[in-house]
């Protein structure tokens, strides 16, 4: 009898987890894109030198994403001013792995060769670990990346922990960075700091990403 | 003195200021003014009314004239976007309102959609100008809007109007070059607002229901588009549909949809009418109404005690109707091969049980696929797939007439039905008998096997599948003993003549089975799916008459008759894939009148969670065509006249959810429960907990069941 009751006991919360990960599976299936919380989804493009860049092989590494194209007056705005580059310095020198990704497709506005790319970075004195091409939109896909800039943040663990816009005045204009709440800088601190996100998933803004 | 020779400095200057002058000249042109053209875009400024009245509102319409193929945006943009915005510079105490927005369209940019206008995009909005305005001096308006257009490029672009708007005591007439553009900007703008629309989530991920009544007619087409970003997908498509009163709307959660404000705009084209919008006042409702730490035992149901339950289930499925024939028929074949050397005897009944285990493991597999992929799907599903009924029903149709004597099968000839001529004795033969045994057996579900199965298909899957097969074992067991244990085989009845008789008997639950199963076809796919089984049944018979007909004749007969019955056979499934196609209105079931006076309003989680926020007592009954156990409790219980005064009395809502096909929202429901199956019967009291009642109902128990929630129905019941 006791045996009995101790079996009831300990199926209750197996029964009750089972049941959450129902509930998580299905808000999982529900939605398209990826979730904050989960693994971020995986991807091997390779970069504007012919290196093949796989998430799996950055594991123990914080990764930030940049989706980037330089016809976008809403990239410009924040490359003009150089606050992109300085929001990609000061992530490589908090460890971050930071990789601008370009899913343009061939023919459309924002699609470079590796050399074009290599040029812009250049000429913007831009400072991304790598520029992965991604032409036919595959990772842009997987991660949902709707505008540009689309940014996203993984942990070490290879968890997604941010998603949205770069700040929170969704305009090109260049003299609203100086009063803007930069979410990517807001979620390096909350991440470096061992805090939960405080915003975790925000509102991307730009132009729709050319796939 | 003549002209002084101008110094170097001078000349300078000139040549800086002519085209400084030039510049400033074309200025205005190009950024000031009214109307003002940029590279995209034309946009203007206009006034209603000739001279304004002061203390009253005056409308003014910016109309951006867009190039073609660009677009402009809504106020939520969608995925991408911005959308115009007005800087006023206006002079004191005259104040302007919000910049409006007309009905937008979905413009697509590969997967991503944005929300917005092309052609021409007319914002209303309303100037307020202050009562002591001094009447005759004019009011100087200036408009710096900005506004991003985009083809596949993006450009932002602004300009700044410059309107001088007249005053005077009386209100002039309304522009007659204008009056066109503001009847135009009103006819996009919302017809009015419908409340009561309520935002739930569900397994497919969030339902949108609305009155459907202030939307008149019949809509064409039914778009929601959101106040705000993250609520929903912009490009996922919205499936809807009318329930009842109710519109309800399909939609893709957003990345943030559990934290945006859920309002919007509801879009409806009607088949001959123009577009026309409405404001939404959207609430939340809870998902599932009841709370998963809520539901009764099955949710706490020990894996040990699961087991046997799951066993004795299969067990008891055996004496089903729909299994017990074949379980007959198998003991009859064991009973013609008394003479069999035991070894061969218990080869056959581990084949047999080897068939009901793969069949349940594969189930397992499948269910738990297509649980990982989301679909909402419960046991007994094989059968809310039309295509599936009606191959289940010539399987049917086809063993009984074999079973009857009027067709002779080979076992080659259909796996399934080969294994049920009796005196076969191949082990294959028996591995099939198992598979299908189990395979009819499925939607049979005893009353108290929704408990394990409802179990299983929430836990991790090695227990899922442990719980599944124990059922399997359960059902596998009656034979297994027989040829196991040659003492209980030896009991079985001599053979003789009485096995033709009785396999004659048994082609009739067999053809019974197959009237069944075209009935739950017609609840399914009306009368053109009944049709089109009626037809594929006849096809298929006539080519295996000729096949029988011609089994002795020559060769050369016997490949004509071969061919015609696989002719038939293929014909019969093409009309059987057809029935997927006329499918009706899930809503059959729950529309069909009663006859006791019991009034059904069918399901929906809005439904109830209205009535229970009313207060009102609320009796749920989930069932399918299919479900025989459903279909005898209405009969002798919910449709008599004793229940139905009972509710009466209580005034208790009666909903009613047909699980006949496919349903994420009552799989929902059910799983709510700890169910996967139907029947389930639920009584929410006005206040109080909600209440499962027995799977088995009598009018006294379902009576009881509302008077214990309220003690003067339980003395009327005894009038």
């Amino acid at each position: 009898m006791t045996d009995h009751h101790r079996s009831v006991f300990k199926a209750r919360p197996l029964a009750a987890f089972a049941l959450a990960a129902l509930g998580v599976l299905f808000a999982w299936t529900a939605a398209a894109g990826p979730q904050v919380g989960e693994p971020a989804p995986p991807f091997a493009v390779a970069d504007t030198a012919g290196k093949t860049w796989n998430l799996a092989d950055l594991k123990g590494r914080k990764v930030i994403l940049e989706w980037t194209n330089d016809g976008c007056p809403y990239v410009r705005k924040h490359y003009g001013s150089g606050n992109m580059q300085a929001l990609q310095r000061e992530a490589a020198a908090a460890g971050y792995v930071w990789l601008s990704v370009i899913s343009s497709a061939p023919g459309s506005q924002g699609h470079v060769t590796p050399a074009q790319a290599d040029a812009l970075t250049a000429e913007h004195k831009a400072a991304p670990a790598a520029v992965l091409l991604d032409p036919a939109g595959t990772m842009g896909r997987a991660y949902g990346a709707k505008t540009t800039p689309h940014l996203f943040v993984i942990d070490p663990a290879g968890i997604l922990v941010y998603m949205g816009g770069i700040d929170d005045r969704a305009t090109s204009d260049p003299a609203d960075i100086p009063g803007a709440r930069n979410y990517v800088r807001l979620a390096m601190a909350d991440l470096d700091a061992g805090r939960p996100l405080a915003h975790p998933v925000t509102k991307p803004y730009g132009c729709s990403v050319k796939y | 003195m003549g002209s002084q020779p101008l110094t170097r400095a001078q000349r300078i200057r000139h040549l800086l200021q002519a085209p400084l002058c030039a510049l400033l000249l074309l200025a205005p042109l190009l950024a000031w003014g009214n109307p003002v053209s940029t590279a995209n875009v034309t946009a203007r400024l206009l006034a209603e009314h000739g001279p304004a009245v002061p203390g009253l509102p005056l409308d003014l319409l910016l109309a951006l004239d867009i190039r073609p193929h660009w677009h402009t945006y809504w106020r939520n943009p969608g995925d991408s976007g911005e959308a115009p915005r007005i800087d006023w510079t206006l002079p004191p105490g005259v104040r302007a309102g919000p910049l409006q927005f007309p009905a937008p369209e979905v413009i697509r940019v590969g997967p991503l959609a944005n929300f917005g206008y092309s052609g021409r995009a007319l914002h209303p909005v309303t100037l307020r100008i202050p009562a002591d305005w001094p009447v005759g001096e004019p009011i100087a308006v200036r408009a710096q809007a900005h506004w991003l257009v985009c083809e596949e490029y993006c450009v932002p672009e602004s300009a700044v109007l410059d309107l001088t708007i007249p005053t005077a005591a009386q209100a002039g007439p309304s522009d007659p070059r204008v009056r066109d553009d503001f009847a135009r900007a009103r006819a996009g703008l919302p017809a009015g607002t419908i409340d009561g629309a309520e935002l739930a989530g569900s397994p497919s991920g969030l339902r949108l229901s609305l009155p459907s009544a202030p939307l008149g007619g019949a809509p064409k087409t039914v778009r929601f588009f959101p106040d705000a970003w993250g609520l929903i997908e912009h490009a996922a498509d919205q499936p809807w549909r009318r329930r009842g009163d109710r519109l309800e709307i399909d939609l893709t959660p957003g990345e943030a949809a559990s934290a945006t404000d859920p309002g919007g705009l509801l879009v409806v084209t009607e088949a001959a009418g123009p577009v026309r919008s409405f404001t939404l006042g959207v609430s939340r409702v809870a998902p599932v109404p009841a709370p998963v730490t809520a539901a009764p035992a099955p949710a706490d149901l020990g894996l040990p005690l699961a087991l046997g339950l799951a066993f004795l289930g299969g067990l008891i499925l055996n004496l089903m109707p729909c299994v017990f024939p074949v379980l007959a028929i198998k003991a009859l074949g064991l009973a013609g091969q008394a003479g069999l050397p035991a070894r061969e005897r218990v080869l056959h009944g581990l084949a047999y049980t080897a068939g009901v285990l793969v069949f349940f493991a594969g189930l397992t597999a499948i269910l738990l696929g297509l649980r990982a992929g989301g679909t909402a799907v419960g046991w007994g599903f094989q059968l809310q797939y039309p295509p599936f009924v009606a191959i289940m029903a010539y399987v049917f149709l086809v063993v009984g007439l074999a079973l009857a004597g009027a067709l002779t099968l080979g076992g080659t000839l259909m796996g399934l039905g080969g294994g049920l001529t009796a005196g076969r004795a191949g082990t294959g033969a028996a591995f099939g008998t198992g598979a299908l045994a189990a395979l009819v057996a499925a939607p049979c579900t005893a009353p108290f096997m929704g408990a394990a199965l409802g179990y299983a298909l929430t836990l991790a899957w090695p227990r899922a599948l442990a719980i599944l097969l124990a059922l399997g074992l359960g059902l596998a067991a009656p034979f297994l003993a027989l040829s196991l244990a040659p003492g209980l085989a030896r009991r079985l009845p001599r053979p003789g003549v009485w096995m033709e008789h009785l396999k004659g008997f048994l082609a009739f639950p067999m053809l019974a089975t197959a009237a069944w199963l075209v009935w739950v076809l017609s609840v399914q796919a009306g009368p053109t799916g009944v049709a089109l089984v009626l037809a594929g049944m006849l096809v298929l018979s006539l080519g295996l008459w000729v096949r029988e007909r011609t089994r002795m004749a020559p060769v050369g007969w016997q490949r004509a008759g071969a061919g015609a019955a696989l002719t038939g056979l293929l014909l019969a499934l093409w009309l059987g894939f057809a029935t997927a196609g006329p499918t009706t209105a899930g809503a059959r079931l729950a529309a069909e009148p009663t006859r006791g006076g019991l009034q059904a309003e069918p399901w929906s989680a809005a439904r109830l969670a209205q009535a229970r926020a009313q207060g009102r007592p609320v009796f749920v009954n989930m069932t399918a065509a299919w479900c025989i156990t459903c279909l005898v409790n209405e009969r002798v219980a919910l449709n008599t006249q004793r229940v139905a005064a009972a509710f009466t009395a209580a005034n208790v809502l009666y909903l009613k959810g047909d699980w006949t096909n496919r349903d994420p929202e009552i799989g929902a429901y059910l799983a709510g429960y700890g169910r996967s199956g139907v029947p389930i019967y639920v009584f929410y009291p006005a206040a109080g907990e909600p209440r499962v009642l027995p799977q088995i109902l009598t009018p006294g128990g379902v009576v009881q069941a509302l008077g214990t929630a309220s003690p003067d129905l339980g003395q009327s019941d005894g009038r």
